[in-house]
């Protein structure tokens, strides 16, 4: 029987809006959060595929005003470019911060958004449950600018989650900020914004949704809240995901259920792979979904094999993908290394640039990150050297 | 002990008690290279009573522990009642949870810190010994 635990939290304050042709209402559903001059958070390459204009003229066509357009968010956003942006909304005299992509510009925008409201630096924002409070930091929360996103990628699922991640280049680190004003107050999620979503990256994002899911689920901080999410999500994924990095533009419905599985999967309480993947794309490039999707399959080997309680959890997981055998860690590690083959998506860290005298580095990185404590197994440097070398 | 009463009734206690730890660990030649690893400087910040703890941990370089006043520049601070930390010492309370719920805050370069949790917890037995060596049996039974 599932033990009724001591303690845990669940927070969800996000509305989110699902549906088709959802752009052109973007304004009527944003003025609803209290935005009036609205700041547009994107990239180079979302605003040449004509999306941005679209959500431009939703925004306008309810009654609201477009103070300014950013769009130099690169891949891995940074604390400079956090700063760039906070800056920029406040020029334009913005009230408030709409995200148009993916992880990498819904968490500037939210960062952008904190540094907007209560001043200082990018870094200076990091921490878990930080940011300015009543009473003398005890108290309520102070809010943030209202923030609205709209995914364009399916799988970070931060345009519900109250957390982000932004690079420190000097320090080479990913900074992990969460507080519950970080929460969006509005997602929109509509399949138009990942039509023209290349299949490399909807197969990588697919995969950081799978992460999120299954390391959400096997948490040292596990919740029935999030285990309702989490396993609806992988059956959600395991019956869309090919079919929306297969035919794309074609498949509305699997590209709308990806957005909606992902948006169920997120999570702060994950785990080891997380934890190998943080330094992975600190220190070598790696994009996000493509380092999870590398580092999967040998975690769950190894934490399967750290006591029954912690295989049976991943063997609901297993249920889902009608995977049987009574090994469970190999197994289903074996049957996601299959799916992440037939994506097309890399399966060692080598063929993405990551050389073996890099692996003490990214312990030490590892390490550091606090996803490790949320790990079901317990982790130590030799661990984590081991999983680095099979990864490799 | 009432639920409202704080365990130490004085930043002394705090120090006589917790502070010893950490100059005991400093010293210690198996576990001070871990811990040194951090490489930072991380000061804890403690209420009820008021007291604060410095600590150096730098690798290569002699250990430094400040209780009260100190001239080190701390990077990390992390900041909590003093009972939380008595507790944690004593292996009571789970760190996640604890920063979860606002018990525990952390500022700076977290990882730094958070990377030397799995190595505390041959700590906890240590402190309760020299708690009962001390004769703060009443401390044990407290937390």
């Amino acid at each position: 029987m599932t033990p009724f635990k001591d303690f845990y939290q669940y927070a969800e304050s996000t509305r989110v809006i699902a549906g088709r042709d959802l752009l052109g209402s973007a304004g009527f559903e944003f003025q609803k959060e209290g935005a009036r001059s609205v700041f547009v958070v994107t990239d180079e390459i979302i605003r040449g595929t004509g999306l941005v204009e679209r959500v431009e003229a939703g925004v306008t066509d309810g009654g609201l005003e477009v103070a300014g357009v950013f769009d130099g968010v690169p891949q891995d956003s940074s604390t400079d470019v956090v700063e760039r942006c906070a800056e920029a909304a406040k020029e334009a005299g913005a009230d408030s911060f709409l995200a148009v992509g993916g992880g990498s510009v819904m968490d500037t925008a939210k960062v952008a958004d904190a540094v907007f409201t209560h001043g200082g630096g990018a870094a200076e924002q990091e921490g878990f449950f930080l940011m300015p409070r009543e009473d003398d930091g005890m108290g309520m929360p102070l809010p943030i600018a209202p923030l609205a996103c709209i995914p364009t990628t399916a799988g970070t699922g931060s345009e519900v989650s109250m957390a982000a991640v932004i690079k420190d280049p000097e320090r080479k680190v990913k900074l992990e900020i969460a507080d519950f004003p970080l929460f969006p107050r509005l997602a929109i999620l509509d399949p138009d914004s990942t039509r023209t979503l290349p299949a490399s990256v909807a197969a990588a994002t697919g995969m950081d949704a799978v992460t999120h899911a299954i390391e959400g689920y096997v948490s040292t901080e596990w919740s029935p809240h999030q285990d309702a999410r989490s396993l609806q999500a992988l059956r959600m994924i395991r019956d869309n995901l090919e079919r929306a990095v297969q035919r794309g533009e074609e498949d509305e419905d699997a590209r709308g259920n990806m957005l909606v599985a992902a948006n169920l999967a997120i999570t702060i309480s994950l785990g080891s792979v997380h934890a190998m993947s943080h330094p992975a794309g600190a220190q070598f490039g790696v994009p996000h979904g493509v380092a999870n999707a590398i580092h999967l399959p040998h975690v769950i080997e190894h934490n399967a094999a750290g006591g029954p309680e912690i295989a049976d959890r991943y063997r609901d997981v297993a249920d889902i993908f009608d995977v049987s055998e009574p090994e469970v860690g190999p197994a289903l590690a074996a049957h996601l290394t299959r799916l992440i083959e037939r994506l097309g998506l890399p399966t060692r860290l080598s063929q993405v640039g990551v050389p073996e005298e890099g692996i003490p580095a990214l312990v030490e990185g590892a390490m550091g990150d606090g996803t490790t404590l949320l790990n079901p197994r317990e982790m130590g440097e030799e661990d984590y050297t081991e999983l680095y070398k099979r990864a490799l | 002990m009432s639920p409202d009463m704080a365990y130490f009734k004085d930043a002394g206690e705090v120090y006589a008690t917790i502070g010893k730890l950490f100059e005991d660990l400093a010293d210690d030649e198996e576990l001070s290279p871990k811990f040194q690893k951090a490489n930072t400087i991380v000061q804890y910040q403690y209420r009820d009573p008021e007291s604060r703890i410095t600590v150096k941990l730098i690798e290569g370089e002699d250990g430094q522990v400040d209780c009260g006043e100190t001239a080190m520049e701390p990077e990390v601070v992390m900041t909590m009642d003093a009972d939380t930390a008595h507790r944690f010492w004593l292996g009571k309370v789970n760190v996640t949870v604890a920063l979860a719920r606002g018990q525990m805050k952390a500022k700076g370069p977290v990882a730094k810190i958070l990377k030397l949790v799995p190595l505390v917890k041959p700590v906890f037995p240590r402190y309760k010994k020299q708690l009962e060596e001390q004769g703060r049996q009443d401390l044990l039974e407290a937390a």
